[in-house]
């Protein structure tokens, strides 16, 4: 919803600037966003790409190309890192989306894919950039479980170690009340 | 010590003092500092697991050594408050049970040769035994589980949000300190 939302408002501010340049033909806006708050080391991250035609006409094969994601940092899970549409109307939009996963727990810099198209069918073939991400930190399995495991482990080992210097003490005084009481309570007993 | 000014208390005497004094035989003062020192080290496990106290910097084994000490020696003082606040009251409460169980004991030889004065000193001692160790193994009790539960609470619930080293280190002393003040009242 964030993500939308700010794509949106970027698209309408770059809305603008399209329509001024509309006569051209087609004019494509591409944003790249990574879905997932934490990137964690072997856990599914979603990248969400967005191509929004602001231009006057049909934008025509439209290739969508991302190369910054390297075989030894990510293994692909899900989805295709190179797609083609045929044809984008002017005023639509394409989505299309990826789950990867990364290998290591590092900085990694998200930068752009690059989207290339015909603004008009006989014209010329123009490049673009999608928005980049920026830089992120990837944690690692166990740094992310720390922070957010309930730690059952811990606490049971805890509550192990933690039964000794309590329960000790206990049974040994207990046993002696116990003793010394049950001698009270047997001579009245008697009596 | 009982030869001051050239009196000598009597065996009885010595006993029956020995009910209020504060002096410690180096056994129980070892079983309370050996206890103080694993209480006081325990809840490190939860700093350095859930807390995420990085135990391998230098500067954490210097903090978690030092805070340690200090909170052993507090904690074993809390013990040995403790122990003596109750020691009488136990030995009253004792004094009809131990004297049965020391008379059930002696054979009628026995019972015949001694005198009355023997017998008494004999459940004299005998009473001011129970006494100690009830009030020892009670006052490691009530501590440790007192201990313990003010340090999750203070980590947990009061300084959660600190830094985890100024975590561990108030929530420790801060815990041994109030045990130790807590120990010092009379109820």
């Amino acid at each position: 919803m964030f993500v939308k939302m700010k794509v949106l408002s970027v698209l309408s501010v770059l809305l603008l600037v399209g329509l001024a340049s509309s006569q051209d033909g087609a004019r494509l806006l591409a944003a790249k966003n990574l879905l997932n708050e934490y990137l964690v080391e072997g856990k599914d991250v979603s990248v969400l790409y967005s191509i929004y035609n602001v231009g006057s006409s049909t934008a025509h094969n439209v290739a969508l190309t991302d190369e910054t994601f390297p075989e030894a940092d990510f293994k692909v899970i899900q989805g295709k890192l190179s797609v083609q549409w045929e044809r984008i109307a002017p005023g639509s939009n394409v989505t299309h989306s990826v789950i990867l996963q990364p290998l290591k727990s590092q900085f990694f810099n998200f930068t752009s894919a690059t989207v290339t198209y015909l603004p008009l069918e006989d014209a010329e073939e123009k490049s673009t950039y999608t928005s980049a991400p920026g830089e992120k930190g990837i944690v690692t399995l166990k740094e992310f479980d720390r922070r957010f495991s309930p730690h059952y482990m811990d606490w049971a080992v805890f509550a192990v170690m933690t039964i000794p210097p309590i329960g000790v003490p206990f049974l040994l005084w207990f046993m002696s009340k116990r003793k010394y009481e049950s001698i009270v309570t047997g001579k009245g007993k008697k009596h | 010590m009982p030869s001051q000014g050239g009196k000598k208390f009597t065996r009885e005497e010595e006993l029956l003092l020995q009910d209020f004094s504060r002096n410690m035989s180096t056994k129980s003062s070892a079983l309370f500092y050996g206890n103080a020192l694993i209480v006081a080290a325990l809840p490190a496990w939860v700093f350095w697991r859930i807390h995420q106290l990085d135990i391998t910097q230098t500067q954490t084994i210097v903090l978690f050594a030092a805070v340690t000490i200090l909170s052993t020696w507090l904690v074993a003082f809390a013990y040995r408050n403790v122990k003596f606040s109750l020691r009488h009251k136990i030995a009253q409460k004792r004094e009809d049970a131990v004297s049965k169980e020391v008379i059930r004991k002696l054979t009628d030889a026995e019972q015949k040769k001694m005198s009355r004065k023997e017998k008494d000193e004999r459940i004299l001692w005998k009473k001011n035994e129970v006494a100690d160790h009830e009030a020892t193994t009670f006052s490691i009790f009530y501590n440790n589980t007192l201990f313990i539960l003010i340090v999750l609470v203070a980590s947990f619930l009061i300084l959660h949000s600190f830094d985890a080293n100024v975590n561990y280190a108030l929530s420790i002393l801060g815990g041994a300190g109030l045990l130790a003040l807590l120990s010092t009242g009379s109820k």
